[in-house]
């Protein structure tokens, strides 16, 4: 790939994950996140 | 030979995984962090069911979001993946993974015998887009309430997770059933082939891993291979810790940026870089 295109590439995916994350926080999800990680997650200690 | 030495990455690989799990104290209490912190998620793969954690494991959180009954699109998590895809690809699994840096000392333990590739290794490394669409995808999102990585394979879970909570909490401990004596196989299989060979869990399980591999092209952080240096000794072939040829592949989607292959490289015809953002003639690109 030519180093513009690379250059442009990335310059679309940080904006892309920039507006995710911006429209992620706007709907409350890390919330979601949040209420998931602080609880024991007994699925992943292999006992739910 | 000139060999740079490599204790710098270790030192950072060690602060990664101290940062990771920075709330010490859970690991004498057996009680997992709960502060705000948690509701961002890491760049690698950290359970945020280890007392240590103070972040979300962005696997978890993902398979979280989907196995609801009623999913939406995961914005939040994958904004978090695009960001730390695009900035540091593969980076994240050479510089900052705790279980990427515990498979390295594993494999730094003498072994009667290192192998750098399994035979059908070329189809073992699509393992984990299989593993990825099936496992954190498809099945939470079809069979709803389950997070199937987590619960039937990661064995970062297993490690960072259920071992330290387990052996402090007799409440949990007496719940372990077959899926945990599961889980431990299979980690300890992943231990053992981790002492034969660089990277296992990496090369062919880790839907992380895919998934910054997809970045590798256009990431800012970049191994650059300069061809009009390069005089083929091969010096970086055998040290690769993915087992690919750094010299043709600098680019390749299992390039986990650890810059072993550059460290020995005597002409520095390989260096671990930014994408450049002025134009270079004689840097080859793909
Ligand atoms: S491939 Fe997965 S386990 Fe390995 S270093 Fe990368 S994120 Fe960590
Ligand atoms: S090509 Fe170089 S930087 Fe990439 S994994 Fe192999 S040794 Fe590490």
């Amino acid at each position: 790939m030519k180093r513009a295109g690379r250059i442009a590439a990335l310059g679309g995916l940080l904006a892309l994950g920039a507006a995710f994350l911006s429209v992620g926080i706007g709907k409350g999800q890390m919330t979601e996140v949040l209420s998931k990680a602080i609880r024991i997650c007994l699925e992943c200690i292999g006992i739910g | 030979m000139k060999r740079k030495s490599e204790w710098k990455r270790t030192a950072v690989q060690a602060a990664s995984l101290l940062l990771h799990n920075a709330n010490l104290k859970g690991f004498v209490t057996g009680k997992i962090y709960q502060g705000d912190l948690k509701q961002v998620c890491v760049p690698g793969l950290n359970c945020y069911s280890c007392p240590g954690a103070i972040g979300a494991c962005p696997v978890g959180s993902l398979q979280n979001a989907l196995q609801k009954s009623k999913p939406s699109f995961p914005f939040y998590v994958l904004g978090f993946l695009l960001l730390f895809g695009a900035l540091l690809g593969r980076f994240v699994c050479g510089f900052l993974c705790p279980f990427g840096f515990v498979q390295d000392l594993l494999y730094k333990i003498p072994f009667f015998k290192k192998i750098r590739t399994f035979p059908g290794e070329k189809y073992l490394r699509w393992l984990k887009y299989v593993v990825a669409l099936l496992l954190v995808v498809a099945l939470p999102l079809i069979y709803t309430g389950v997070p199937y990585f987590c619960k039937y394979l990661c064995p970062a879970g297993t490690l960072f997770g259920a071992i330290p909570l387990l052996s402090l909490d007799q409440l949990l401990s007496d719940q372990i059933g077959p899926l945990f004596w599961w889980k431990l196989i299979v980690l300890i299989v992943v231990v053992l082939v981790s002492l034969l060979i660089s990277r296992p869990f990496c090369r062919y399980l880790c839907p992380l891993g895919g998934f910054y591999g997809l970045f590798n092209r256009v990431s800012l952080v970049q191994l650059k291979h300069t061809e009009t240096k390069c005089v083929h000794c091969d010096r970086c072939v055998p040290v690769c810790a993915m087992g690919i040829d750094p010299k043709t592949q600098f680019d390749s989607t299992e390039c986990i940026r650890c810059g072993k292959c550059a460290r020995v490289c005597p002409t520095d015809a390989l260096r671990l870089g930014l994408l450049d953002l002025k134009k270079k003639k004689e840097e080859q690109t793909a």
